[in-house]
């Protein structure tokens, strides 16, 4: 039986994932996470019940993680903050992955003063320090629209992954098989999408992911310094709350207000790297098939 | 006649029985390497001819007791006189035998050096991991090996891997191999990706040096010719499995079986009729492709009969053959 | 037909902090290739043979000279107007393994320049999908097996194979194999070559064959013509079975020497000399390149460097100021 090379590729993708069951745990973490900020505003109210009687509630089922400093239901922050967290950070990836590599693509097929001044410019982008630059920015732009947020990372964070797709096209580019495709006269256009690009494919997406829970971290750390406005919700806030406001770190009572949206970051991360372990297989057609 | 008793003593010959080397996969356990008996008397030369996947390199690495993981010996043993059987020896009794009792040059020798280490550091290393005393001495056994090799010993000494050519680079990894007083050399694949003219010199070297230091060689390679220019025995394996050994003339002159005589005649000659090159059908197995059962061959053999296919044949005389035992008989 | 007059080709290497070194890779090189026929290049590593087949496919440039392709002089076109010209030559890799993208599908990867042909020449659609089982047929292998298959489920054999139906989607009028047998298992290699020589008769394809074994050569172009490349000069040039039979330049008659024997086949040649390898190339000799390595070298060799001709009356061009016959080849014994 003949498949399309479609139905092909997610067979691979069940096959390599199938491998290690740890992978299938990474879908999972991540199936719930996108599940999460997807339709995870649906199922509470916009503001979510209150009852400043029952502050710091011990766990029950009605309160698995406890409750905040009004008595508002902690799970419910994490599930409700997690689109704010996940949509910058995807959005920010995009952002990255489209500049990362066309940049690195450009400058290892060109290479010449193209190369030059695209990796003058990566450079750049990865020296300067991006923590204290996004603090300065905040001062300076009103990060309060989740897009702006997106653009400013994305655009902070593109130099490593630019550099690392130049790398591998430069490696690539002596291969016989692009020699072969520019001796039939094939365009450069197909070359760039159809022979370079399958094959640094799994680099952008390793870099990728990588890069996204970079822009967690990022986004999380500027609510919870408290240097974007607090009046949305979002792991960085409830971050900020708990030990600013509740006084986690010496109040034991406020303990999983604080854990539970550091346990969210540590179980997408864990998520993420799961399956940064399968993407090679993935993309590679003799791994796959194993 | 004492002479003679004496260097039988002192050369270490080899005796591979049984020998079965196989390869976790996911496809379970695969037999890389099937059921081989061979020996190499002390003091020859012995070719070891076949293709990718004909479990060469293994069974040559099976003579260090050095078969990667996910692969290791399920039967048989390697008696190195000597030494003893090897595949029972633990990592540390390995470690001391290697280099200095068996000398080995790795497949492609020619980038095997640390590219940020002079040949010389390299040297002195090796000499502290098997714990000589005299490193001045070691030194001076490596030059007198470097110059009888043709190099200009000091200088290469000195030298990085990136300073040294293809060919130079094949003759340090001899050096190496040698330097501590080995007696058993194996040499995987010692003159690929080299020019003709450099391999004719790698080839006069490996005969000099062997017959001056009196050493028992194994060279492995894909090459007939480099077999037919240096060894005075050669076996032929194919598909994990031994299927013709002897006198390297004898065979090249009149070879039996059947995979022998294909790859023999598939090498274009320089004189005589172009097309007395004949092409050997079909392709070579892989670990995954190799019959479990019958014949390795048949399915490219113009020789085939029915017993091929379930019984695999048993080497008699120096031939593993259903069909050459049958006509040999009569 | 491909002409080249005088070809040459320098590249300059950075020698680090004692300033730039360049490196002579071919000294004015004349070769004529014919419709049809079948060149050999002959010589070790680093003896210019690569750049040349590279230079002919348009893949690396040339400094001086010219190059003929057809009746157009490329060297009076600019860069960009000699393209279709060199997809008139194509290049079979060494490296079967690497000449094809390991994340495309054999379909693929001949659809493509298919398809780019169909679109410059107004064929249909369909004319892709024949063609490409067509050209699989043609080398030799089955197009249903082949085509949904990554080239790491096929045999080295079968790849280049693969690769050379790719090189003829283009209907390339010269195909230059370099050491396109080298990485090929020793029982398959035979099967490459006999396609490149059934090639020249059905298609009309030329054939560059670049190699440092030379049985191979004379087994794809035992019609055709042989060149002795010793770095960057052409020292021995005549039909493949002239030189072969009495080689008269010292080079040829070392690596002749050098081809291994088959003892119990064949007898070696009375007069097989023991050739040396260069140990030291760095240095460029004012007389004849090959006197530092040669066993007959004089005076004059030193001082002076013989240019390629038939001095001697011999039948074959050589660049020698002592050609002399030698025996050095192995002859069967049956």
């Amino acid at each position: 039986m003949r498949l399309s090379v479609r139905q092909r590729f997610w067979r691979g993708v069940w096959v390599a994932l199938k491998r290690r069951p740890s992978r299938i745990l990474g879908v999972i973490i991540m199936a719930l996470f996108v599940f999460m900020a997807i339709a995870g505003p649906w199922f509470y109210p916009d503001r979510l019940p209150y009852n400043v009687d029952n502050m710091y509630a011990p766990i029950s089922w009605d309160h698995p993680l406890s409750t905040d400093f009004e008595g508002v239901d902690v799970l419910a922050l994490v599930i409700t903050g997690t689109r704010g967290v996940l949509l910058v950070a995807v959005a920010a990836g995009l952002v990255t992955m489209l500049v990362g590599t066309a940049a690195g693509l450009y400058a290892g097929y060109r290479r010449g003063a193209a190369d030059s001044v695209l990796m003058r410019i990566a450079d750049f982008a990865l020296t300067i320090p991006g923590f204290p630059l996004l603090i300065v920015l905040t001062t300076a732009m009103n990060f309060g629209a989740w897009w702006k947020m997106a653009l400013v990372l994305g655009l902070i964070g593109w130099g490593g992954l630019a550099r690392a797709v130049r790398s591998q096209t430069l490696s690539l580019r002596e291969r016989g098989f692009i020699e072969a495709a520019r001796g039939l006269g094939l365009p450069t256009r197909h070359i760039v999408t159809k022979e370079l690009l399958p094959n640094v494919a799994p680099f952008i997406a390793t870099n990728l992911l990588m890069a996204v829970t970079g822009y967690i971290y990022a986004q999380v750390g500027l609510y919870f310094l408290g240097v974007l406005p607090l009046d949305t919700s979002n792991w960085g806030v409830m971050l900020n709350a708990a030990v600013f406001q509740s006084g986690a770190l010496i109040s034991p009572d406020a303990l999983p207000y604080l854990l539970a949206p550091l346990g969210a970051i540590l179980l997408l991360t864990l998520g993420v790297v799961l399956i940064v372990d399968a993407l090679e297989e993935i993309f590679n057609p003799r791994l796959r098939e194993g | 006649m004492s002479i003679v008793e004496l260097s039988t003593e002192t050369l270490p010959g080899v005796a591979i029985s049984g020998l079965t080397i196989a390869y976790r996969t996911d496809a379970g356990e695969l037999a890389a390497v099937s059921d081989i008996t061979l020996g190499l008397p002390a003091g020859t030369i012995t070719g070891l001819v076949g293709e990718s996947g004909s479990g060469k390199s293994t069974l040559a690495l099976s003579l260090l007791g050095a078969v990667q993981k996910p692969g290791r010996v399920t039967a048989g043993s390697v008696v190195i006189d000597g030494i003893g059987d090897i595949t029972k020896l633990d990592e540390h009794a390995l470690q001391s035998v290697r280099g200095a009792q068996i000398g080995y040059v790795f497949q492609a020798a020619q980038n095997s050096l640390n590219p940020l280490k002079t040949v010389g550091k390299q040297l002195l290393d090796l000499g502290r991991s098997h714990r000589v005393k005299d490193l001045r001495g070691l030194l001076r056994e490596a030059k007198v090996l470097l110059s009888r090799m043709g190099l200009a010993a000091e200088r290469v000494l000195d030298s990085y891997q990136h300073e040294l050519s293809g060919g130079m680079r094949q003759r340090v990894g001899i050096m190496f191999a040698l330097v501590l007083n080995a007696h058993l050399l194996v040499l995987d694949e010692p003159t690929t990706a080299l020019d003709m003219i450099t391999q004719a010199n790698i080839l006069q070297i490996v005969r000099d040096v062997h017959a001056e230091r009196g050493l028992t060689t194994l060279i492995v390679t894909h090459d007939v010719g480099v077999v037919a220019e240096v060894a005075d025995r050669m076996a032929v394996m194919y598909g994990g499995r031994v299927v013709e050994h002897g006198q390297t003339m004898e065979i090249l002159g009149a070879p039996r079986h059947p995979y022998t005589r294909g790859l023999i005649s598939a090498i274009p000659r320089l004189t005589g009729p172009v097309d007395a090159a004949k092409p050997l059908p079909g392709t070579p197995p892989t670990l995954g492709t190799i019959p479990r059962t019958g014949c390795v061959f048949r399915q490219r053999c113009p020789l085939r009969m029915e017993i091929c296919d379930t019984v695999a044949p048993a080497m008699i005389g120096g031939v593993a053959c259903h069909a050459v035992n049958e006509t040999e008989q009569l | 037909m491909i002409e080249g007059r005088g070809i040459t080709k320098t590249f300059a290497s950075r020698g680090g902090v004692l300033g730039s070194q360049s490196v002579t890779a071919l000294r004015g090189v004349d070769f004529l290739i014919p419709r049809g026929g079948a060149v050999s290049f002959i010589g070790e590593s680093g003896c210019g043979k690569t750049t040349l087949g590279r230079i002919l496919a348009g893949l690396e440039t040339y400094d001086g000279g010219q190059l003929i392709v057809g009746d157009t002089d490329l060297s009076t076109l600019k860069p960009k107007a000699r393209e279709p010209h060199f997809r008139r030559v194509q290049l079979i890799h060494q490296d079967p393994y690497s000449a094809l993208n390991p994340t495309r599908t054999i379909e693929s990867t001949l659809r493509d320049p298919l398809r780019l042909r169909a679109a410059q020449t107004g064929k249909p659609a369909s004319w892709v999908a024949s063609q490409t089982e067509e050209l699989l047929s043609l080398v030799g292998l089955d197009p249903s097996y082949v085509l949904p298959r990554y080239p790491h489920q096929l045999s080295g054999g079968m790849r280049q194979r693969v690769v050379v139906a790719r090189a003829l989607t283009v209907e390339p009028e010269v195909l230059v194999a370099d050491e396109a047998v080298s990485m090929i298992d020793v029982s398959l290699r035979l099967g490459i070559l006999g396609l490149l020589r059934q090639l020249r008769e059905t298609l009309g394809v030329s054939i560059l064959f670049i190699t440092h074994d030379v049985a191979t050569a004379r087994y794809v172009g035992a019609d055709g013509e042989l060149y002795v490349i010793y770095r960057g000069q052409v020292v021995e040039r005549g039909p493949v079975e002239t030189v072969l039979a009495d080689p008269v330049h010292p080079y040829t008659q070392c690596l002749l020497s050098a081809i291994p024997v088959l003892h119990g086949l064949e007898r070696p040649g009375e007069d097989r000399l023991v050739p040396k390898e260069p140990l030291d190339e760095k240095m460029e000799p004012a007389g004849c390149l090959f006197a530092p390595r040669c066993p007959f070298a004089t005076e004059v060799c030193v001082s002076e460097r013989p240019v390629l001709g038939r001095l001697g009356g011999t039948p074959q061009h050589h660049a020698c100021f002592f050609p002399a016959s030698r025996h050095v080849v192995a002859t069967p014994l049956r």
